[in-house]
């Protein structure tokens, strides 16, 4: 489906001719103020409408019905008269076919150059330019001639700064007051997804802006909220999403950004949900061998404070009778003399040795008790 | 090996110590000089004033470079060194092995630590009564000597603080030697392992179940460190004939015939063989002592053969065999792949060395005790492989004991070992956790009585120490108190 309109779209792309590249600055600019860009801008330039005037002289002529093409074939020079004749026979028979079939025709004509236009250009390195050093700095916020020469007929750049501020946010004030509240018209009252939605689909838009996620849908459905389930074969889906089932949460989480479109993948997800459903249902293979891997998911555990260690009235009741009775069994066992004091003991120890007394000093005569000097020298 | 004295408390002044030596440091005659007094009290040793001149000792040295002027004055100062190394050759490095000797060596008594008056002895019946919880009692010094030769006590154990080993009594220890008689009485073996935190009391509560055995005349085999046989550092060779090849140990097999012949020599003493074994290097005749089989253990190469066939005499079914304890502290380790290497250098597995291969088939109950007896083994959370069908093991027995759902092995793991897991098949599992308060305060007694707590040991200091040991944990509350003493 998705896949086919994918490649017409790519046959298209063959058959169409390659635009010219523009060039990137439009000397138009100037005599356009009202069109002029801001100075500064997130969003990146645009083609301009087909009907934009002559600011495109080298675009190619696209032809919205044969009588164009062949008006255009019978002003070239070369033709012969067989060809001629044929041309404007061809010419007439368009001419007198009803006008509706006409619009139709140019209609479709138009609808498929639509749709098979560029979406936005492709920027082609130049091969004989060094870093593209002949292209103009657009992002340039000026171009630093004369910029500084100031000729007392203005507000400095800093003024207009701060008035394109001003204009920006008076800007979206107006959006806010009154656009805004129109919005409203289009609020949708919340319906929480009944029992037979059990898939939930997650998009991402980055608000009009290109952007390579925004084609990304993401489904989230639990295998117990599949309907007319059993557990054997709500487990053989998990089994079948592999490392795509958090066994934590209980949730099969799959995403595809493989087409180019946000409803292509979104069908795409769809169609894979129920055939895994389809395959878990299928009784030849219950996968009863395999057991459920896990392997894939870190189980987190959170410690959490206890409960049974909240300080609540009764613990401390609790608490404070354990201490009453503590102080009552101290006090009894320091009546009964049986509470034991580990410096009491050392000191009693210490106290039952056999006392030791100090030898008295024996009184020596200065110099020696006999022979008058001795030791001379020793001491 | 030990020392009476520790080195920390030869340090300080001490209360018996000082008592004893204080004669000798008074010096025979004392003067009245300013310059020879004495000290009454000095905790240098007394030196000799006059070393010896050019003696080995460092004051001869010092003696040697004093400079004596003629007048009798005495010059000491610097002196120019020109090469060579400054200042005094170094200490003497200790011998091989004497530093490991150290470290290890056991010490079980303390003669600075006071006596503790009132502490009754462990008998038989004092570990099997519920009122003994919270008592600690003292080992009868015979048992010391059977628990030393099985080398039941470990050298980070705190024996070593106290004047006598005393062991505390807990519920888990009732709970033990109850079912420890329990299997006696039924003729059953009693296959646990004792698993619990760090520094819980595991291999205490070992040792007080082989205090028990030896108490109750049982024959006990211990083998205090599981490591020894896997780590690779004692001998092993292929037994022949054994397919699978298995692997014996000869040298520590022949180590522990020996503990196994000495601790149990009472009870050996009165055993007979019963069968003839022609395999043994010496004969030894039906109906001779068993002591005698022991003893045929000369030679390491022939140890497994006599251990063999001293284990067929034990375990065998005659009447009046006691009862054997079979013990092993450090499960982890056997649960592993070993280090030793077989001949294609692949590793062998634990289970193929015989030592560990009966040890593991009595645990998982492939083989059974016909007297009755206990196959005990402790973890050690310390010293701890990873294992985890082990780790499983001990989940699923201790959930199943307690009447819940066992968790289920990881599906995608390999870590699994299927021989684990066949030996932890059935075995019961006693977890420890801390004790109680009652308990705490009945060893914080003991402590105070010892003279190592110098507090009043009322509930307020039980219950800082308890929370301090994490809830009881027995080993963190010796960190809190004993081994971090402010003396």
């Amino acid at each position: 489906m998705a896949s086919a309109a994918n490649s017409l779209r790519i046959c298209l792309r063959t058959c169409r001719q390659l635009p010219t590249v523009r060039p990137v600055v439009r000397p138009a600019f100037a005599a356009r103020p009202f069109a002029r860009r801001r100075a500064l801008s997130s969003t990146p330039a645009r083609q301009a409408d087909e009907n934009d005037g002559a600011e495109a002289p080298e675009e190619v002529k696209r032809y919205y019905n044969p009588a164009e093409v062949i008006k255009d074939l019978l002003r070239e020079e070369g033709l012969t008269e067989q060809q001629r004749e044929t041309l404007t026979q061809t010419l007439t028979q368009w001419g007198q076919m009803p006008e509706e079939d006409k619009k139709r025709f140019e209609d479709m004509r138009r609808e498929v150059h639509a749709s098979t236009s560029q979406i936005r250009y492709v920027v082609k390195p130049k091969k004989d330019s060094f870093w593209n050093e002949e292209e103009k700095d657009t992002d340039l916020i000026t171009d630093e001639i004369g910029e500084d020469d100031f000729e007392e007929d203005d507000m400095l750049s800093i003024g207009h700064a701060k008035l394109d501020e001003h204009r920006d946010a008076r800007e979206y004030a107006r959006i806010a007051v009154w656009e805004m509240p129109l919005l409203s018209r289009f609020a949708k009252d919340f319906v929480p997804p009944t029992a037979e939605e059990p898939l939930r689909f997650r998009y991402t838009t980055y608000m009009g802006e290109f952007h390579p996620a925004d084609r990304k849908v993401v489904v989230e459905f639990s295998p117990k909220d599949v309907p007319e389930l059993s557990e054997a074969q709500q487990l053989k889906l998990m089994k079948l999403a592999g490392p795509r089932y958090n066994p934590e949460k209980g949730l099969i989480k799959m995403s595809s950004d493989r087409f180019e479109h946000q409803a292509q993948n979104k069908r795409y997800l769809g169609d894979l949900v129920q055939k895994m459903i389809t395959a878990a249902k299928d009784p030849t293979d219950m996968f009863e061998d395999v057991p459920l891997d896990t392997r894939h998911h870190d189980f987190k555990v959170r410690p959490q404070f206890p409960k049974e260690w909240r300080i609540t009235e009764e613990r401390q009741k609790e608490l404070q009778e354990i201490r009453r009775k503590a102080l009552v069994l101290d006090e009894a066992k320091r009546k009964s003399g049986a509470l034991i004091d580990g410096k009491e003991v050392i000191k009693n120890y210490l106290e039952s040795m056999p006392a030791h007394r100090e030898p008295e000093p024996s009184m020596v005569r200065r110099g020696g008790p006999a022979k008058g000097r001795l030791g001379k020298g020793k001491w | 090996m030990s020392v009476p004295n520790c080195m920390r408390c030869l340090t300080r002044p001490s209360a018996v110590a000082t008592a004893a030596l204080r004669p000798f440091t008074v010096p025979v005659s004392v003067s009245l000089t300013a310059a020879g007094r004495v000290a009454a009290f000095s905790t240098t040793p007394a030196q000799q004033a006059t070393p010896q001149k050019g003696s080995k000792t460092p004051a001869g040295r010092m003696d040697a470079r004093i400079k004596r002027m003629a007048n009798g004055h005495v010059r000491v100062g610097k002196r120019l060194h020109v090469g060579g190394k400054k200042g005094g050759t170094r200490p003497k490095a200790p011998l091989p092995g004497e530093r490991k000797a150290y470290r290890k060596r056991i010490q079980l008594s303390n003669s600075n630590a006071l006596p503790v008056k009132d502490l009754a002895e462990l008998d038989g019946e004092h570990m099997l009564s519920e009122k003994n919880v919270a008592k600690v009692l003292s080992l009868p010094t015979a048992v010391i000597d059977q628990l030393r030769t099985v080398e039941a006590f470990k050298p980070t154990q705190t024996w070593g603080l106290f004047r006598d080993p005393s062991l505390l009594i807990r519920p888990e220890t009732v709970d033990l030697m109850n079912r420890m008689q329990d299997s006696v009485a039924n003729k059953q073996t009693l296959r646990l392992v004792i698993d619990g935190d760090k520094l819980t009391g595991k291999s205490i509560l070992l040792l007080q179940a082989l205090t028990q055995a030896f108490l109750k005349d049982w024959i006990v085999i211990n083998i205090p460190e599981a490591q020894e046989l896997t780590a690779a550092c004692t001998e092993y060779a292929p037994i022949p004939g054994t397919e699978p090849v298995q692997y014996m140990q000869q040298v520590y097999i022949l180590k522990l015939i020996q503990a196994i012949r000495k601790a149990n020599e009472k009870v050996l003493s009165r055993l007979t063989t019963a069968y003839a074994h022609p395999e043994l290097p010496q004969h030894i005749p039906v109906s001779s002592p068993i002591l005698a089989l022991a003893n045929a253990a000369k030679e390491p190469d022939s140890a497994w053969t006599v251990f063999s066939a001293l284990w067929k005499e034990l375990s065998s079914n005659i009447r009046g065999r006691p009862p054997i304890l079979f013990a092993l502290d450090g499960l982890h380790h056997i649960m592993k792949i070993s280090k030793y290497r077989n001949a294609a250098f692949d590793l062998i597995h634990s289970h193929d060395l015989a030592l560990i291969k009966l040890f593991t088939d009595y645990l998982s109950g492939q083989a059974s005790l016909p007297n009755g007896g206990a196959i005990i083994a402790a973890t050690s959370r310390n010293n701890c492989p990873v294992s985890a069908s082990l780790e499983l093991a001990l989940e699923q027995r201790l959930a199943t004991q307690n009447g819940e759902e066992p968790p289920a092995k990881k599906p995608y793991f390999k870590g699994y070992d299927s021989r684990v897991e066949g030996a932890m098949k059935s075995a019961q599992v006693l977890r420890i956790k801390g004790v109680s308060k009652l308990e705490t305060r009945s060893l914080m007694e003991y402590w105070a009585a010892s003279g190592l707590l110098r507090t009043t040991v009322d509930e307020v200091a039980v219950s800082e120490k308890w929370m301090l040991g994490g809830n009881g944990v027995l080993g963190e509350m010796e960190r809190a108190s004993l081994l971090t003493m402010r003396l």
